[in-house]
C-alpha cells in the first residue's frame, strides 16, 4: 500500500473517528442517564458554523466552595443534584473528588477574582446551547423574552450518567420549546 | 532565470523539439535544469475547487434546512451519508495515482473536507454541545489536513492555512482576564500547526513548491497568526504593553523569510511574503513616526525583553537576516532595519526621554529605507525603486499633513511631489523597457 493510502485512510478513521465518539457518550447518557430539569435564561445568539441555538444558562452559577477548593484555578468539581418539591433539580453538594449516584454531574469550578464573593465559587455546567431550526429561532426567541417578563423561566431538561450531561430539551410551563414554535419533540 | 522564464522556456520546448531546434534528450536536458511548478496549476485548483464548493455547501444547506423534521438517527445517518460517500470518491482517486487530474484531486479532497466538517457541526448540533466553536475549527483543520498531503490539495492547503489563522487570532482574542479560561496557547499551537503544511511544501523531495494563490495564503496566515501570538504574548506575561514590537519582529519574520536562488530571483509581485511583510512593517515604522505610539514602541521592548517569545522571534529573525545577508538580499534587509530602531533607542535613550528622538529616526530611517530601495536599483541589484519613491511621497505627505503651514503652501507642496512621483514612475518604466529591450534580462 502506498503511504498516500495509509495517511488518507488513517485521516479518514480520523474523520470518522472524531464524530462517532461524541456520538457514543452522548448516545449513552441520553439512553441510561437519569433526566433532571434545571432552571435557566436561554438568549438566542448564533453559532458560525453550526447555526442557531438558544444559550442555556442555568440559574445556579454559584456555590459554597467545596473543601479544599484552589485559589484562582479552574477545577473539575462533581456536583450532586437534589430534586425539589417543584420538580426542580438544584445543586446538593460539591465535591473536588469524583462522586457517583444517579444525579451526579461534573462541573468546571473557579473562585471569584474578586475579594468581596469569597463564600461562593463560580461554576460551569456542561452544557450551553441548544440547537433549534433556522425558521423557529426567532419566534422561540420572541417567546422567551415574553415569558422572561411574566417571571417564567425556562427549564432545561438534561439526560445525567456517571457525571455526563446531555442537554435534551427545554421547557416552558413543563412544554417543549420545539413544541411550542411548531416542530415536533424528538 | 525566474520561474517566470522557466515557464516560458518550458512552453516553448515542444515547439523546439517538433522544429529540430533541439533534440529530445536536450529538451529533457533543460527541462530538469530549468523545472517549473506543477502543471496543476491555478485553473484547475479554482474549477475543481469551485465546483465541489458548490455540491458540498449545496448538500449540507439542503440537509441543514430540514434538519428538525428528522428523527435522531435520520440525522446521524445524513451527517455520516456524505462523508462515506466523499471517503468512497477520495480512496479511487488516490487508487488512480498518477492518472488523477488534478481537478478531481481538488474535487475530492473539498468535498471530502466539508464532509468532515459538516460530520462534526451536525453531531455537534444533534447532541447540543457545548464549547466554542473555534474548538470545532480546530479539529476540522486537524482532520482535514492529511487530505491537503495525500491530494496536493492547494485549495484545502489554502483553507486550511485560513482556519488556523482565524482560530489563532479567535484563541488569542479569549486570553486575558475576561476571555475563556481554557483558550489554548497559541505560542505553542500556531508553529506547530503552521508546520503541518511541510508534508506539502516543500514535501518529501524538498523541492516542491506552492502555487502564487497557496504562497499569498501561506504568508498571510503566517503573518496573521504571528500578530496574534504577538498579542497573545504581550497579555500573558509582559509587564505591561509588548504587543508593538513584537508585531514588528514578527513582520521582519515574514519578510525575510529564506528563499532559494530561483525565488530570489522572481518579481516581487510573486513574493507576497515579502510584500505583506514589508507592507507591515512600513506601515507601523510610519505610525511610529509620531510622538505617543513612538513612545509606546519603546516601552513595548522593556516589556517584551522577559517574554521568552520575544527572544525565539529574535534568534529567527536573526537566522533570517544572517541567510539574507549571504544572498545579497539587501532590499528586504533595509526595511527590516527598520526593526532595529526601538531596542537601539531604549538602549541609549532616558527613560523620561519620550516619543520624539524615536519618531523623529523612524522618519530619517523610512526615508534612508526609501533611498536604499531607489539606489539599489540603480546599483543594478535587485531593489524596488518605485517602492522607494512611493515611500518618500507618502513620508513626505505626512509630515506636510501635521506641519503648521498654510493650506496653499500645503497644496502646492503636494502638487509638486506628486509630480515628481510621477514623473519618476515614467522615467523608472522607460529605463527598465530600455534595459529589457537592450538585453535578454
Amino acid at each position: 500500500m502506498r503511504p498516500a493510502l495509509i495517511v488518507f485512510a488513517v485521516a479518514a478513521a480520523a474523520q470518522w473517528l472524531l464524530p462517532l465518539w461524541g456520538v457514543w457518550r452522548h448516545e449513552r447518557v441520553i439512553a441510561r442517564g437519569t433526566v433532571v430539569r434545571i432552571e435557566c435564561g436561554a438568549p438566542d445568539p448564533y453559532d458560525p458554523l453550526r447555526g442557531r441555538y438558544l444559550a442555556v444558562r442555568p440559574l445556579e452559577s454559584g456555590f459554597a466552595p467545596p473543601e479544599g477548593m484552589p485559589e484562582g484555578e479552574r477545577v473539575p468539581v462533581w456536583a450532586t443534584l437534589a430534586v425539589g418539591a417543584d420538580g426542580l433539580a438544584r445543586i446538593e453538594s460539591l465535591s473536588l473528588e469524583p462522586v457517583a449516584g444517579p444525579t451526579v454531574v461534573q462541573l468546571a469550578a473557579r473562585s471569584p477574582r474578586s475579594d468581596r464573593n469569597r463564600e461562593a465559587v463560580i461554576i460551569e455546567w456542561p452544557f450551553d446551547r441548544f440547537y433549534l431550526n433556522e425558521r423557529l429561532a426567532p419566534d422561540a426567541d420572541r417567546l422567551l423574552a415574553e415569558r422572561l417578563a411574566e417571571d417564567t423561566r425556562p427549564v432545561a431538561e438534561v439526560c445525567l450518567l456517571e457525571g455526563r450531561a446531555v442537554l435534551t430539551d427545554v421547557l416552558i410551563d413543563g412544554v417543549s420549546i420545539r413544541e411550542i414554535v411548531g416542530q415536533p419533540r424528538k | 532565470m525566474s520561474l517566470l522564464h522557466n515557464r516560458w522556456l518550458a512552453d516553448q520546448l515542444p515547439g523546439w523539439e517538433r522544429e529540430g531546434i533541439v533534440t529530445l534528450d536536450g529538451a529533457r536536458r533543460l527541462r530538469e535544469r530549468y523545472p517549473v511548478e506543477s502543471a496543476r496549476g491555478l485553473a484547475q485548483m479554482i474549477v475543481g475547487a469551485v465546483g465541489a464548493l458548490l455540491v458540498g455547501t449545496g448538500l449540507v444547506a439542503v440537509l441543514a434546512s430540514n434538519w428538525d423534521d428528522f428523527p435522531r438517527w435520520v440525522r446521524l445517518l445524513l451527517a455520516f451519508g456524505p462523508l462515506a460517500a466523499s471517503q468512497a470518491v477520495t480512496w479511487l482517486v488516490l487508487r488512480r495515482g498518477e492518472a488523477a487530474k488534478g481537478w478531481q484531486r481538488e474535487a475530492a479532497a473539498v468535498v471530502q473536507t466539508l464532509a468532515a466538517g459538516a460530520a462534526m457541526a451536525l453531531v455537534s448540533q444533534i447532541y447540543n454541545l457545548p464549547g466554542r466553536w473555534t474548538e470545532l475549527l480546530f479539529w476540522w483543520c486537524l482532520v482535514s489536513l492529511p487530505l491537503a498531503w495525500t491530494l496536493a490539495s492547494q485549495a484545502v492547503a489554502i483553507a486550511y492555512l485560513v482556519g488556523i489563522a482565524v482560530w489563532t487570532v479567535a484563541e488569542a482574542g479569549e486570553r486575558g482576564p475576561w476571555g475563556a479560561a481554557d483558550a489554548a496557547d497559541v505560542r505553542i499551537w500556531f508553529p506547530i500547526l503552521l508546520a503541518g503544511v511541510l508534508p506539502l511544501w516543500p514535501g518529501p523531495s524538498l523541492r516542491d513548491r506552492p502555487a502564487i494563490g497557496s504562497r499569498l495564503a501561506l504568508a498571510a496566515s503566517a503573518l496573521v497568526g504571528l500578530f496574534a501570538v504577538a498579542a497573545h504574548a504581550s497579555n500573558d506575561g509582559a509587564p505591561g504593553e509588548a504587543g508593538f514590537w513584537l508585531a514588528m519582529l514578527s513582520s521582519v519574520a515574514v519578510l525575510l523569510f529564506p528563499l532559494s536562488r530561483q525565488g530570489i530571483a522572481e518579481p516581487l509581485a510573486r513574493k507576497p511574503q515579502v510584500q505583506l511583510g514589508g507592507i507591515a512593517m512600513i506601515a507601523m515604522a510610519m505610525v511610529a513616526s509620531y510622538e505617543a505610539p513612538a513612545r509606546g514602541l519603546v516601552n513595548s521592548v522593556g516589556n517584551a525583553l522577559p517574554l521568552p517569545w520575544c527572544w525565539l522571534l529574535v534568534a529567527v529573525v536573526a537566522c533570517f537576516g544572517v541567510i539574507a545577508f549571504r544572498q545579497q538580499r539587501y532590499a528586504v534587509l533595509a526595511v527590516a532595519g527598520l526593526a532595529l530602531v526601538p531596542p537601539l533607542a531604549a538602549g541609549f535613550t532616558a527613560g523620561d526621554a519620550g516619543g520624539w528622538p524615536v519618531a523623529i529616526a523612524y522618519s530619517l530611517m523610512l526615508l534612508a529605507t526609501a533611498i536604499v530601495l531607489i539606489a539599489l536599483e540603480f546599483l543594478g541589484r535587485q531593489g524596488a525603486a518605485r517602492i522607494g519613491a512611493a515611500l518618500i511621497t507618502l513620508l513626505v505627505i505626512l509630515r506636510m499633513a501635521d506641519a503648521d503651514v498654510s493650506l496653499l503652501a500645503k497644496g502646492l507642496a503636494f502638487i509638486v511631489i506628486g509630480s515628481g512621483f510621477l514623473g519618476f514612475n515614467l522615467f523608472i518604466s522607460r529605463r527598465r523597457a530600455a534595459a529589457l529591450g537592450g538585453s535578454s534580462r
